[in-house]
């Protein structure tokens, strides 16, 4: 079977609007992304960013096709694969579900950097912040402690093959010797049939890496994502947002 | 609304399905474009006579691919509002 992938890229002018200008300038250098549907249309942003001495740096993300695009899975900050230093995120886009992600990758941080949302739709700014996860931190830190203390583990892995992780959640056993892990195989996450299984005290997430965040309410039991398992005492251990929520 | 604000593209669309010879075509929408399922159908029945099969569920991305394709001998798969995606073998 053939596939092809259509981008739909946003038909109107890509720019930034007067209120990211009058703000942005508090800042010398910011790393710059977009949504797919407006990476492709950044020229005049870069230019304005030129115009007005704001520096930018910008990277291609361990799983996205272009420069600047960000994904919505892109919420570890190492997969942006930035090497530069900068003082805030500049997203052009609509929506707030890519630019969470950027929330999100700075959660083991000390302190998060800004996230500024041009939105090319509404010509307006919008500014985004830890206080937009506070409440799914502070159950995903309860999740961690929990997962330490849990013996019996269940592993959610999907059959999708673009998320699919069976091979490296296989390393858990090896790290934790302790726990019994139980892999359960499903197309999306059925998020209602999780209480048949009363017999998992946490779930280990390793489908797409927004689930373990965005979706912690609907796992009574808890949740975190495997590449945080692996590190679950360290990340409880640092001086981070994570740990002060 | 979205057919302004964000492009269709049915020409690359059908140009594709032209090239692959489909018979069967599967389509992908994001939630925003699913209520032009029946517009979309409509060019494509049009222009190539392709049988279009509408995918229901969701399109959370490039990585979200739906299964199951080949048993209904789907010959081409469109899917909107992604690019390709690259797996990270090892883990996230």
């Amino acid at each position: 079977m053939d596939i092809l992938f259509l981008d739909a890229p946003y038909s109107g002018k890509v720019e930034l609007c007067q209120e990211t200008l009058d703000y942005i300038t508090k800042f010398k250098k910011v790393a710059l992304y977009a949504s797919v549907q407006f990476v492709g249309k950044l020229e005049r942003v870069e230019e304005q960013l030129n115009e007005i001495g704001v520096e930018f740096v910008i990277s291609k993300a361990d799983r996205a096709s272009v420069k600047s695009q960000l994904l919505g899975c892109d919420n570890y900050h190492e997969s942006l694969n930035l090497k530069e230093e900068f003082e805030a995120y500049l997203y052009i886009g609509d929506g707030k579900f890519h630019p969470l992600a950027l929330v999100y990758g700075q959660k083991d941080d000390k302190g998060m950097k800004e996230i500024i949302r041009n939105d090319p739709l509404q010509e307006k700014m919008f500014l985004m912040g830890v206080d937009e996860i506070k409440t799914i931190l502070k159950k995903y830190k309860g999740s961690l402690v929990k997962f330490l203390s849990s013996n019996t583990i269940g592993v959610i892995v999907t059959i999708k093959p673009g998320q699919e992780q069976f091979k490296p959640a296989l390393a858990l056993e090896n790290k934790f010797p302790g726990k019994k892990f139980h892999y359960f195989i499903d197309n999306n996450v059925s998020f209602g049939q999780l209480e048949n299984f009363n017999f998992i005290e946490t779930w280990i997430n390793t489908t797409c890496p927004r689930v373990g965040f965005d979706d912690q309410e609907k796992f009574r039991k808890g949740v975190i994502n495997l590449n945080d398992a692996f590190l679950a005492a360290e990340i409880l251990a640092n001086d981070s947002l994570l740990n002060k929520s | 609304m979205t057919e302004k604000l964000y492009q269709i593209e049915t020409e690359k669309a059908i140009a594709k399905i032209r090239e692959v010879n489909a018979e069967t075509v599967c389509i992908q929408l994001p939630d925003g474009m699913k209520p032009y399922a029946q517009e979309i159908e409509a060019d494509l029945v049009r222009e190539t006579g392709v049988r279009v099969l509408i995918w229901l569920g969701s399109n959370f991305g490039a990585c979200d691919i739906p299964l199951g394709l080949d048993r209904m001998k789907v010959d081409l798969l469109i899917s909107w509002g992604h690019n390709k995606f690259v797996k990270k073998m090892e883990g996230w």
